[in-house]
């Protein structure tokens, strides 16, 4: 019914040419007309860096707000309309670091939202600085004699906290990517996506798509079993060494939704409510 | 006797707080007037407590000023309170005998009341009820006793408050209940001072203003709240989760401030009635989400239950020092109005004012309550709710769908606005400078333009006369401005002055920000004399006046920092000044 192209703004990316960004939003445009929903009913949420302009390279309704903050305004829409198809991206520094603290309690809320990080471990439009998965002793302008900081590693994370779809692709394998992010998209709950989008004119040189290519191992080909937990954290151990590529975990009795636990208890309370012009009869000493 | 200030001080488990809402619940019921306070010391659970209840048989504005009846259950507690429960000599003193003071060695510095009774009160208890817990009863039957108030209304109450816990609990309450009104007439006062009964006796709402904000929120059509604990905010958060679901809506407990308004800046976004509320910490938190729901020009309300600043400040202690931070903050040229009630009353008012003027002008709207509102329980007239127009979003039409952009330039400046799930309104909403389209700019024209858009929308609200309340007569020369809690007692001073034959006029607004410039010109253009009322250590709606008209030189600000709100006798004595400053000749004013 729909095609990549009917998601696919006319504005043209900031992104430098060849930057990993260009694939995701293409694994995106993919992703959504598998799925299938019209634009005008998906809510695209984005903070602020290089990537967190991704919404407005597509037709949906985008809102690209502040540094850090793109998860509790996407919590805020999903709550209000929960028919809505809500995505929400950004870097790794917009997502791990300065907003770090909100993706634990997206999580543990439970909400239909798909996170999807562009993680090049570096902050790319403030011009080359050290981002918090930055791998030790990477020197940078703002860690000239190499970085003393351990990388966080966001898959652990976000496992650790409870996520029930946890993936990683890379634009290095297009067809990959675009699943993850069509089952991401289709998991019904919270699905984190971390993709390993590299910055060609910041990140190293072994994080550019040419070696994606070569490093890559698909948890396929491990024969891993998403559905294993355990598995999966321990496979995302290995974060910084190795490019694994696929679902990491993905729960297999999806747990219930905030939204659809809300829905719920509207229904359940919808006839003990006063009309809403009566609603200071409450105050009236009986 | 019209009016009736009682102040009470005990330990945690005396219930004396419980006492004070027993007496205004049984006032309301009655078609009294009355606010009620409350303090507490710091600790969480235990340790000293006290209220004050004002009852009138007039419209009360204000918690008053010295007490008429004060009740110690323990003199510790009771001096704890300092400046918050006033003591003069024609206070009624009641104390507990237990506490082995006799009644010429009270310890109270400097008044010497006439009428001070030791009351056997842990005895009473006793005696009826078998343990000390009942104290609080038999205070309420002293002082239906000594004042004649509410007497079936508190009896009732009292049948109603322990109804759960069996017959036996009910008749033993009341007995304790009993024993305090015999003691009371067994023991008259020197001059009888009984209540009047109130003008028309009907029952009357009570509620505080955090409550109060809730429900009209509610009213107004909110259908999305995200918050985070804080005092002296949180009851709005904690009504609304009771409440909303009911009526479709959802409340999130954000994990922190930030997230709170951030949530309910997305509801917003997806087209909801959406609110968040904090207190000046949290406010701080809020700023930059508040600076990007200007510039992507969405309703948002935003309620500030101001406490004591800076930082953690005074947590319990009303203060109005967060004027500036609601007017000023977030970065770059940013403009949004700012509200303040000035009761539980107009509370009301004024939260589904702040809804319409979000949702009409697509703006934030901060509405600056304090603690003394917010937490203060208090009687409210029936409110005529069929005259409250609410308003909505201007939406597109279908025909501005077929070439919508979303920040269209319009002679008003307010543009329609889509929302997702609306076919044909697609925009990007966005922090960064956009074109009319939404997409982003950094052209220094279109930048200009959109500034200068943002601020002509909300150029009409100045004009806004009925968000201000001014009485008196147009060419008094003595003029006091006051918001806020402070506000209500500058009624009461006006109508005590006006009474006493002072020339003067008031003015009160809700709107506090922006400055209505014409309105407060129009105000002042007599006036020669007077004053800005208002608690915090700068005067800032002073200050806030002078950098936008001329405030004539003899309006001074009478400010000071919070915790004790200003007492109206207080405010009176500076009013009498100020009369005896006009009434020097020209010259000798000339020369000073």
């Amino acid at each position: 019914m729909f095609q990549a192209k009917d998601f696919k703004s006319d504005l043209k990316p900031i992104w430098c040419p060849g930057c990993g960004d260009f694939g995701v939003v293409q694994a995106i445009y993919r992703a959504l007309a598998s799925v299938g929903r019209p634009p005008h009913e998906i809510a695209f949420v984005s903070g602020i860096g290089c990537s967190s302009r991704i919404p407005g390279y597509t037709t949906a309704y985008g809102f690209n707000s502040v540094h850090g903050r793109a998860i509790p305004i996407a919590q805020g829409i999903k709550l209000a309309n929960p028919s809505l198809l809500v995505l929400v991206a950004g870097g790794d520094g917009d997502g791990f670091s300065i907003g770090g603290g909100h993706v634990a309690h997206v999580v543990r809320r439970n909400l239909d939202i798909t996170y999807i990080v562009m993680d090049n471990q570096i902050y790319g439009l403030t011009k080359g600085q050290l981002s918090p998965t930055s791998p030790r002793g990477l020197k940078t302008v703002t860690s000239m004699y190499g970085s003393v900081e351990a990388p966080m590693n966001p898959l652990l994370n976000v496992l650790a906290y409870g996520a029930p779809f946890v993936a990683q692709g890379t634009p290095a394998d297009m067809t990959g990517l675009s699943q993850i992010v069509e089952e991401a998209i289709r998991y019904p709950g919270f699905a984190f996506v971390n993709v390993r989008s590299p910055c060609v004119t910041y990140g190293t040189e072994a994080d550019q798509i040419k070696e994606h290519r070569a490093r890559m191992k698909p948890l396929q080909s491990l024969g891993h079993d998403s559905t294993d937990r355990l598995a999966a954290m321990g496979l995302a151990q290995h974060y910084c060494t190795e490019l694994h590529t696929g679902v990491f975990y993905r729960n297999p009795t999806p747990p219930p939704t905030m939204e659809g636990q809300l829905q719920e208890r509207q229904r359940g309370l919808a006839d003990k409510a006063l009309p809403r012009h009566k609603i200071l009869d409450i105050f009236v000493q009986k | 006797m019209d009016d009736l200030v009682v102040g009470m001080a005990g330990s945690g488990g005396d219930g004396i707080v419980s006492a004070g809402e027993s007496l205004i619940s049984a006032a309301a019921y009655e078609g009294y007037s009355a606010i009620m306070t409350k303090s507490f010391g710091s600790q969480v659970r235990g340790g000293e407590s006290s209220c004050r209840v004002r009852i009138s048989t007039r419209r009360v504005h204000n918690p008053g000023g010295l007490l008429d009846v004060a009740v110690a259950l323990n003199w510790e507690d009771f001096l704890n309170f300092g400046a918050e429960l006033p003591v003069s000599g024609d206070t009624v003193v009641i104390y507990d005998t237990k506490t082995g003071v006799a009644p010429a060695d009270i310890p109270l510095v400097g008044v010497a009341p006439k009428e001070v009774f030791a009351v056997p009160i842990a005895e009473m208890a006793r005696e009826a009820t078998g343990t000390e817990k009942a104290k609080n009863t038999v205070v309420l039957g002293l002082i239906a006793g000594w004042f004649g108030i509410a007497r079936l209304s508190m009896l009732r109450g009292l049948e109603k408050k322990f109804a759960k816990k069996g017959v036996a609990l009910v008749q033993a309450n009341e007995r304790a209940f009993v024993l305090g009104e015999q003691f009371a007439k067994e023991h008259p006062l020197s001059a009888p001072r009984l209540m009047d009964m109130p003008v028309a006796p009907k029952a009357k709402m009570l509620a505080d203003g955090n409550d109060m904000t809730a429900a009209a929120a509610i009213f107004a059509g909110c259908d999305f709240f995200a918050g985070y604990p804080i005092t002296p905010s949180t009851e709005v958060m904690q009504f609304l989760t009771r409440e909303i679901w009911k009526y479709g809506g959802s409340v999130l407990q954000a994990e922190d401030e930030i997230a709170g308004v951030g949530a309910a800046l997305g509801a917003s976004f997806a087209g909801k009635k959406a609110m968040t509320a904090t207190s000046g910490p949290g406010l701080s938190l809020k700023n930059e989400m508040i600076g990007l729901a200007t510039i992507a020009e969405l309703p948002l309300v935003i309620v500030d239950v101001q406490r004591g600043g800076p930082s953690t400040g005074l947590p319990t202690k009303s203060e109005q020092s967060d004027l500036y931070t609601a007017a000023f903050s977030a970065h770059g040229d940013v403009l949004r109005p700012v509200l303040a009630p000035t009761s539980v009353a107009d509370t009301f008012d004024v939260t589904v004012e702040a809804f319409n003027t979000a949702e009409h002008y697509q703006t934030p709207v901060i509405i600056l309550s304090d603690q003394e509102i917010g937490q203060r329980k208090e009687t409210v007239d029936p409110i005529d709710t069929s005259r409250v127009k609410l308003e909505e979003r201007r939406r597109p039409t279908e025909s501005e769908l077929r070439d919508y952009a979303r920040f269209r330039m319009t002679e008003s400046g307010i543009s329609p606005v889509s929302h997702p799930g609306m076919k044909g309104g697609n925009y990007q909403g966005a922090g960064i400078e956009h074109n009319e389209q939404g997409n982003p700019t950094a052209s220094g024209k279109l930048h200009a333009q959109m500034n200068e858009k943002r601020f002509r929308k909300l150029t009409p609200i100045k004009a806004r006369r009925d968000l201000f309340h001014i009485e008196g007569n147009p060419n008094a020369k003595l003029g006091i401005v006051a918001w806020g809690s402070a506000a209500g007692v500058c009624r009461e001073v006006y109508t005590r002055a006006t009474a006493k034959g002072f020339d003067v006029k008031l003015l009160v607004p809700w709107l506090v920000y922006p400055v209505a410039e014409e309105i407060y010109r129009s105000f002042f253009a007599s006036v020669r004399a007077g004053f800005v009322v208002e608690l915090s250590h700068q005067g800032q709606l002073y200050r806030m006046l002078r950098m936008f008209i001329d405030v004539p030189p003899g309006v001074v600000s009478l400010c000071r920092s919070g915790a004790n709100p200003f007492q109206p006798g207080e405010v009176l004595m500076h009013l009498r000044e100020a009369a005896v400053s006009l009434q020097k000749p020209a010259a000798s004013i000339a020369s000073e």
